[in-house]
């Protein structure tokens, strides 16, 4: 009885020490993590909304209201250039081939897409992970919202993207998540 | 215990890929591509001496009985430490590896090496041993990832090597192909040590 009260002890002190450390290490990153992420999140707007030069959250009770209704949209921004509202930035999370892709989405008031960007994934490099690569992104600019976005290997008319190749699972979440930021532009936020 | 013996044993002799087979999942899963071999091999060679220098430091404190879960406390802390500043220095190279990172804390490497070693030898040894089964690790991460993504997507460190008409052979991206490949390199690597200590015999 005593050794296990010993060996329980010695096991204490040695997380307790790893604790230690790692709350001193949490401390040291934490920041720089923050604003690391914080200025990859200020790059991903002006990229996929290029007309924006200051964005704002958008007014939280609409907000809700778009959430509500989709939980894979996280967050909704409104771009502005000078005192004109140009368009907004949506940010989604849909599931891919290996794990949750976190992808932004930029709409103009004139109901077109005007770029998307990949913020996060765990696609595999080569096949899934090329959603990051400008053939994919690029296939999505100018798209009207009007019309459902569909992929395709040979994208010909005005609603069809670029479909990634023996990536399918990557493409269709990606395809996924735009058509959810379309419908929620048309439905709630479009004039 | 000469260390330029112990660092070549890590790095030939008893290299932890192609020769002891340990610490293969992660080797087979991060080698799509050169860049994310790198970092994961660089990532497990830091954890790997950083364990072997603490449990070696306390390998006379740590009780007997308790000393698989205090390694573990040991080598948990320090994946989770690299995780932070990857996540707060290299975003980018932490996004790549994702899920891999946490993963090194079971990557079976860095217990064998703390039970075998560490656990029973000096600080200097314990580090040199760390290093070159990191560096062997490392080198064996890099062979199969330069094969894999020069085969399967026709580039290295994202750089395209070959024009437009090149057709990469996709399944070395994928796990057969991997697989394959690995079991090759495995044969050639083990052929060249055979003939190595039969002329210095």
């Amino acid at each position: 009885m005593k050794e296990t009260i010993k060996l329980g002890l010695t096991l204490f002190l040695i997380t307790a020490i790893s604790a230690s450390i790692l709350a001193f290490s949490n401390k040291v990153t934490s920041v720089r993590i923050a604003e690391a992420d914080k200025i990859a999140d200020q790059a991903a707007k002006t990229e996929v909304l290029p007309d924006g030069e200051k964005f704002e959250e958008l007014e939280e009770g609409k907000a809700k209201e778009i959430v509500d209704e989709n939980s894979k949209i996280t967050e909704i921004f409104e771009g502005y250039k000078g005192d004109e509202l140009v368009g907004y930035t949506i940010k989604i999370k849909t599931n891919g081939y290996g794990g949750e892709i976190e992808f932004m989405t930029g709409i103009s008031t004139e109901g077109k897409i005007t770029g998307i960007k990949v913020l996060n994934h765990g696609e595999t490099p080569g096949l899934g992970a090329n959603a990051t690569k400008a053939y994919f992104t690029d296939s999505f600019k100018n798209k009207p919202v009007d019309k459902e976005v569909a992929a395709e290997k040979d994208p010909t008319g005005d609603n069809e993207v670029q479909a990634i190749t023996s990536a399918t699972v990557t493409t269709d979440a990606v395809v996924e998540g735009v058509n959810i930021a379309r419908e929620a532009y048309n439905s709630k936020l479009a004039k | 215990m000469k260390l330029s013996k112990v660092f070549y044993d890590g790095l030939v002799k008893e290299n932890p890929i192609f020769v002891q087979l340990i610490g293969m999942c992660s080797v087979l899963a991060v080698t799509t591509s050169v860049m994310n071999g790198l970092a994961m091999g660089l990532a497990v060679t830091g954890v790997l001496v950083g364990s072997n220098v603490v449990i070696s430091l306390f390998r006379k404190v740590i009780p007997d009985k308790i000393r698989i879960p205090a390694f573990i406390v040991v080598i948990a802390t320090f994946v989770t430490i690299v995780e932070m500043f990857m996540k707060a220095y290299t975003q980018d190279l932490y996004n790549a590896l994702g899920i891999f990172i946490p993963l090194i804390v079971v990557n079976c490497i860095i217990l064998a090496r703390a039970e075998a070693f560490a656990s029973k030898n000096g600080v200097v040894a314990s580090a040199v041993d760390g290093l070159g089964m990191g560096v062997g690790y490392t080198l064996a991460l890099l062979i199969l990832s330069a094969l894999r993504e020069i085969l399967g997507a026709g580039s290295i460190f994202d750089i395209q090597l070959f024009g437009p008409s090149f057709e990469p052979a996709l399944i070395f991206i994928m796990p057969p192909g991997a697989f394959i490949l690995l079991g090759i390199l495995i044969g050639i690597f083990n052929s060249l040590r055979k003939k190595k200590s039969a002329t210095d015999a």
